[in-house]
């Protein structure tokens, strides 16, 4: 049995197809559905099954479309916090960590950038001794390494980097953000985006503007029938 | 057996002088043309509104046109209801429940007054925003399709474009929910459309692998364009109307010129695998946003084809995505119920 992070994510997710397949999902899981239309469902999620006659380029087959007819909803709202909560474990699965790494050469930069989980964001941030806000940010790192343990926060002093032309300390501090070996961020001069005094939380703001952070709710449980949506 | 025959022949006749037709008319690549071009510089964009109410995945999202309205977009969930926001206070302008949670699209009118939905139920339901009491009511319901409904888009506040797994386009008059005119043609569901900015045209994208342009008022196909190895999920018109893009499950996108009846680029990466489920250009076109099956969206340089950035870079929650009229922001849903908006 393979462990989530080595299971293939389900291919359609997004879009009209994605909706299907979440259709699908949810007749699987529903105990209403007998076996025998269950069998069907499984086999039209599976693009490659030759079991199915006529199938040619079409999305949805003429039983599913009367299964639809005949629906109700009632097994629907539990089911979709379900589905958020998987697609929540699902992408905070991955190793964890607990404090800010030290990188001493280009070489470590190049490797934590490349080794890295493909779910695991790594944080870099690039700084010099005696630079205003270097300090600062860094115990700023300190204090997010401990809150968000799924994201691998490092440090790297310019002179490190073999690249000291590169990050005069005008840019700094600089923080560079990577998944799966892309560039997902770069700020230089990170202190020209915050106030003169600065803390942990202004950093975790920061991040999350610019989707980089995971938000941490999602939307309560509607235990109420009809509750919900308010307008203002 | 000598007529089938001559009609394959006929047929790949037919093809030759298309593809002659093609080569003759291009005198240069897009490379070619935009090689002294300096590529834009990496695009990092802010969330500056979190909208929160829905309670389930975002299906789909469409921004107001009309001048009062390029701050209001509205909002299709799987938990059946279709949300209008005015984006810049946040505040829910509509809530309106529907009768079917499995909602593929949403719309909303170029005069404001209405806005659309459909999906499983294979209906295309219109609903008055703006009814006497304040109320929000159902005000047609467009029954005719065979198969789910993909997409809707509204011409004015009469006539409405659909497209439908039953492999057709219509143009319906929402007066008398009838159809007016059926597009039929592609081989496959349809999995899209966009109308033209001056509204005579409108383009379909569908699994047959093909996208394409018909002519509104004559009711006919006028072109036709392939290239893609797999489904087209994803359509939009180039701002200027002059071309096409399309989005598709071979994970690349593709930009058509229309005089040139031709492809001109491809936007790929070997790095990406999954399919493209959503696109929108930004206002000039110099930009294009691509929204990915792994909930990812990427940011292209439309010109020199090459990736500027990612929007929601950590997320991956994105399930559609769509540029406001005015050009000024983005707005992306997502898979946890909320909508943000980037720019």
């Amino acid at each position: 049995m393979s462990s989530p992070d080595e299971d293939e994510v389900p291919a359609i997710q997004t879009g009209p197809k994605g909706l299907i397949n979440d259709w699908r999902k949810f007749k699987c899981e529903d105990q209403d559905t007998p076996p025998s239309k269950k069998e069907l469902l499984r086999q039209m999620s599976n693009p490659q099954s030759d079991d199915i006659p006529d199938r040619l380029n079409r999305k949805m087959s003429v039983q599913e479309y009367e299964m639809i007819a005949e629906e109700d909803e009632k097994c629907l709202r539990k089911n979709q916090q379900q589905c958020m909560k998987e697609m929540h474990k699902r992408l905070s699965f991955g190793p964890k960590f607990d404090s800010v790494v030290e990188l001493d050469s280009a070489e470590a930069f190049l490797e934590v950038i490349e080794k890295a989980h493909r779910l695991t964001l790594v944080i870099i941030l690039i700084y010099e001794d005696g630079v205003k806000g270097c300090e600062a940010l860094n115990s700023c790192l300190d204090c997010l390494a401990t809150e968000y343990t799924s994201i691998k926060f490092c440090h790297i002093q310019t002179a490190a980097t073999g690249a000291g032309e590169r990050f005069s300390d005008n840019v700094l501090p600089t923080i560079l953000v990577y998944k799966a070996g892309k560039l997902l961020g770069n700020f230089l001069s990170m202190t020209q985006h915050l106030s003169e005094e600065f803390f942990a939380t202004d950093i975790e703001a920061f991040l999350r503007e610019y989707g980089l952070l995971l938000e941490k709710e999602f939307a309560a449980c509607p235990d109420e029938e009809d509750g919900g949506v308010e307008v203002e | 057996m000598g007529e089938m025959e001559e009609l394959r022949k006929e047929a790949d006749n037919l093809k030759d002088q298309i593809t002659e037709a093609r080569k003759v008319v291009q005198d240069t690549t897009l490379q070619e043309a935009v090689a002294g071009t300096t590529l834009v510089g990496r695009v990092q964009l802010k969330t500056r509104k979190t909208l929160r109410g829905h309670l389930a995945k975002i299906y789909a999202m469409h921004w107001g046109t009309d001048t009062n309205c390029s701050k209001l977009c509205v909002s299709a969930s799987q938990d059946g209801k279709l949300i209008v926001w005015d984006t810049l206070t946040t505040n829910k302008v509509s809530a309106i429940p529907l009768k079917s949670s499995w909602v593929m699209t949403c719309a909303y009118a170029p005069s404001g007054n209405m806005v659309a939905c459909g999906g499983l139920d294979n209906m295309c339901s219109i609903y008055n925003l703006k009814g006497k009491d304040g109320n929000v009511k159902v005000m047609r319901e467009l029954a005719a399709h065979t198969g789910y409904l993909s997409c809707c888009r509204f011409l004015s506040d009469s006539e409405i474009i659909t497209s439908s797994g039953d492999c057709t386009c219509v143009l319906w008059d929402i007066e008398t929910g009838t159809e007016k005119t059926i597009f039929a043609g592609h081989l496959g569901d349809c999995m899209s459309l966009a109308v033209s900015p001056d509204f005579k045209m409108f383009i379909s994208g569908a699994c047959d692998f093909t996208a394409k342009l018909w002519d509104i008022r004559e009711a006919s196909c006028r072109q036709t364009f392939s290239g893609h190895e797999s489904d087209i999920n994803a359509i939009g018109f180039f701002p200027n109307g002059n071309a096409v893009i399309t989005g598709s499950d071979d994970a690349t996108c593709k930009l058509y010129d229309l005089r040139a009846d031709q492809e001109l680029i491809t936007y790929q990466d070997s790095g990406i695998m999954c399919g493209v489920t959503s696109l929108a250009p930004s206002l000039s076109g110099r930009l294009l946003l691509a929204g990915y099956d792994d909930f990812n969206v990427n940011i292209w340089d439309m010109l020199k084809a090459e990736r500027v950035g990612v929007l929601a870079g950590h997320d991956n929650r994105v399930s559609c995505i769509g540029v406001s009229s005015d050009g000024m922001a983005c707005c992306t849903g997502s898979w946890d119920s909320f909508l943000k908006i980037w720019n």
